[in-house]
């Protein structure tokens, strides 16, 4: 399944997302372009005919936003468990079983889930079993911390912001030999070109380990400036 | 004419087992009448329990034997759900009329071109009463009453023709025929073991002595004489019942009743052909004290699908979900399932690679299963709406179990939407629930705004959003999309009018996922 961004496909195993496997993202909080990542191939799922589901996402989701990634919207399921595990107090439970079943139908052309925190690693392979049934990439999102305990998932990614509209991709797990440095993917853009341009005056590159405040507060400053006088 | 002969040998006890819960109905069972053993079960049998035995006699070998007492109206509706399975392979099925019945008659001789054979129609026919679960004597004859007998005394058995027929009657003890029962000693008194000894002796002289019953009976059964009978009809709705011996306290405990009754539902709607689209379980609980009204202690569970079925494991499972959600109020005692809203048309096709119909009926199931777990409301779709307001632009519906994955029409409007929305009109894909105020800080002589502990730095805007008088929710902002030093965009605005006591007017309204 071919992920859209060519740098990502010359070093995934298959050249492209994993079908009946899981894939895992490992983020640092949500909002980091991993949407504008997975995008590409769960439309290309949906322009097949295939159902792609969403399971617990952490916030408010903008139809009009997902509308501008190619996504059908009104073609997508989303389960939300949230309030129902707060209000019985098992949290993740209904999520997992949920998730499961929908791996294990083998009906559904791509999953995206978001997974409890702390999830133990043999909810995990449990998961990963139901996927062998699953014919298309399945996603599941953990926090960053996950990094440290094992993964039955065959390749596990670390996301990271690098700059606007750019994202730093580390390969954690792979079939195949390991991989050192960070992918640099290139997203569909958010800002103009202009903004873009302000982004990369403004901000420390991306190799500096000290980051300057003050620069930045003078910019904020003029950038205000520009922004009232065209107000 | 071919007939087949289901007869039920231990339909007393088996009808007696669906009221207990799974593990009880494994355990030694007996059926009892008048302090005497009628019928037991295997465990049972293996404890050295046999039918005929006083009751003290039988629980001093088993002291945990259960007992129950025959119960013709429970055996009468067991029957039934066995005809009505017999009713989706002919329309003539007869009901024995023995005293109690424990036999379903069916005319098939008109089936066997179309199921492929008498061996491969007995074959499905088993398969179909299979989740009824009864032991079964199946036997073929040419005549419906020759049929029934012969199906009391031999578990399997096919003649092809009256004369296999007549000759397997003539092996039969002479007790089988009905007014031969009454006279067994006045007939081993005369020497008649056999059926073929009965028709030995003159019959004038039969008719002198036992009237003319057993000589009509004879006829009948041996082809002489014609049989005319009565087909069973298929009530137009469904409605089981289920007393249960022990009262359940959880919903896990109903389920082997609910079970129970559910295969008859499938044996129902498969005698006509037909998919159930809602059935409601009706669960009349113990009564807390006499007062109680007589409709108080009542809880009924409806189970609506979206895809009519008759899968008896699809609908099991729906309803054991349904279950697991509820809370009874007391002891159950008893359980009614009823069913009236069905659609008829055709079987689906199996077929043996996976195609577009069977994963849309996969897709429905699971959903279904999603919903009865989780409820609807957790199963949802999301709405673009035109409302210039972020919090507004998208709205929640619950999922239509039916939904087919992308529509090309919906793809179309997809487009058309992105196409309205000009392109520098961005809009993060993750948004704040409740906007979340961002602090302004003075670090080193600068004014700045900072977000979760970072610097933020303002890219690109304003955007203006002042819509929403019209709902009392009216919004003036400006919107920016800002960095936070790692390189993570998000999308903040500025309150063009502060809220009265509110010196904060800076917001994080959503983040670019």
């Amino acid at each position: 399944m071919p992920t859209g961004f060519e740098a990502l496909d010359a070093q995934l195993p298959g050249a492209g997302w994993p079908r009946r496997a899981l894939t895992e993202l490992l983020l640092p909080h949500p909002g980091v372009g991993e949407i504008r990542l997975v995008a590409p191939s769960l439309a290309a799922t949906q322009r097949a005919g295939r159902l792609v589901m969403l399971f617990d996402p952490p916030t408010t989701l903008s139809a009009g936003a997902l509308a501008h990634l190619g996504f059908a919207v009104e073609d997508l399921l989303v389960i939300n468990t949230r309030n129902r595990a707060r209000i019985q107090g098992a949290a993740g439970t209904d999520s997992l079983w949920a998730l499961e079943q929908a791996l294990k139908s083998g009906h559904v052309g791509a999953v995206l889930a978001w997974l409890p925190p702390r999830l133990r690693a043999e909810r995990l392979r449990r998961l990963q079993l139901a996927a062998q049934a699953h014919d298309g990439p399945a996603f599941v999102l953990c926090e960053m911390s996950a990094a440290q305990r094992p993964t039955a998932a065959p390749l596990r990614l670390a996301l990271r912001a690098s700059g606007a509209d750019a994202l730093a991709v580390r390969v954690l797990k792979r079939r195949g030999p390991m991989l050192e440095a960070p992918l640099q993917l290139t997203l569909p853009p958010v800002l103009s070109a202009v903004a873009q341009q302000r982004a990369k005056a403004g901000v420390a590159p991306a190799d500096a380990a000290v980051y300057a405040p003050a620069k930045q507060a003078a910019s904020l400053r003029a950038v205000t400036l520009v922004n009232l006088a065209i107000g | 004419m071919l007939w087949i002969a289901i007869h039920l040998p231990l339909l007393s006890l088996e009808s007696f087992a669906a009221t207990l819960s799974l593990d009880a109905a494994a355990q030694p069972l007996a059926l009892i009448d008048a302090q005497a053993i009628l019928a037991v079960n295997a465990p049972a049998r293996a404890l050295g329990v046999k039918p005929g035995f006083k009751r003290a006699t039988a629980l001093a070998l088993a002291p945990q034997l259960t007992l129950g007492l025959a119960d013709l109206v429970r055996d009468a509706q067991a029957l039934t759900a066995v005809a009505h399975a017999a009713l989706a392979f002919t329309p003539m099925v007869v009901i024995q009329p023995d005293d109690p019945p424990h036999t379903v008659l069916l005319e098939v001789q008109a089936s066997l071109r179309y199921f492929g054979g008498l061996p491969a129609l007995q074959l499905r026919l088993k398969d179909a009463l299979a989740p009824l679960g009864h032991r079964l004597h199946i036997v073929s004859a040419s005549t419906p009453l020759g049929a029934a007998l012969l199906a009391r005394v031999q578990p399997d058995l096919d003649c092809a023709d009256q004369a296999a027929t007549n000759r397997a009657l003539a092996r039969a003890p002479v007790w089988l025929l009905g007014p031969g029962r009454a006279h067994w000693e006045a007939l081993q008194g005369m020497g008649l073991h056999t059926i073929d000894d009965l028709k030995r002796v003159p019959r004038d002289g039969l008719a002198r002595r036992f009237g003319p019953v057993v000589l009509d009976e004879l006829d009948r059964a041996t082809g002489a004489r014609p049989d005319p009978r009565e087909p069973v009809t298929l009530p137009p709705t469904f409605d089981s019942r289920l007393e249960l011996f022990a009262r359940a306290d959880t919903t896990e405990q109903l389920m082997h009743g609910a079970a129970v009754l559910l295969a008859r539902l499938v044996a129902w709607l498969s005698a006509q052909h037909a998919f159930v689209r809602r059935f409601t379980l009706v669960m009349e609980h113990e009564k807390r004290s006499r007062h109680d009204a007589p409709g108080s202690g009542i809880t009924t569970l409806e189970v609506a699908l979206a895809e009519p079925s008759r899968d008896s494991a699809h609908l099991l499972v729906l309803l054991r979900e349904r279950l697991s959600q509820l809370q009874l109020p007391a002891p159950t005692l008893d359980l009614r399932l009823h069913a009236e809203d069905i659609a008829r048309r055709a079987a689906p096709n199996t077929e043996l690679f996976p195609t577009p119909a069977a994963e849309h009926e996969g897709l429905t199931r699971l959903i279904e299963r999603l919903q009865a777990r989780l409820g609807r409301e957790q199963v949802q779709r999301l709405v673009p709406v035109r409302d210039h307001r972020p919090e507004h632009a998208t709205a929640w519906r619950t999922a239509d179990a039916q939904m087919r994955p992308a529509r090309p029409r919906a793809t179309e409007q997809a487009t058309s939407h992105e196409g309205a929305n000009a392109a520098h009109l961005v809009r993060p894909v993750w948004l704040l629930q409740k906007p979340e105020p961002l602090p302004e800080r003075d670090v080193a002589g600068e004014r700045g705004l900072w977000c979760e502990g970072q610097p933020l730095l303002l890219l690109s805007g304003p955007e203006r959003i002042e819509s929403g008088w019209w709902d009392f929710e009216a919004v003036a902002r400006d919107y920016y999309i800002a960095q936070l030093p790692g390189g993570a965009l998000v999308w903040i605005f500025r309150e063009r009018v502060p809220a009265a006591g509110a010196n904060l007017s800076w917001f994080l309204q959503g983040r670019f996922g």
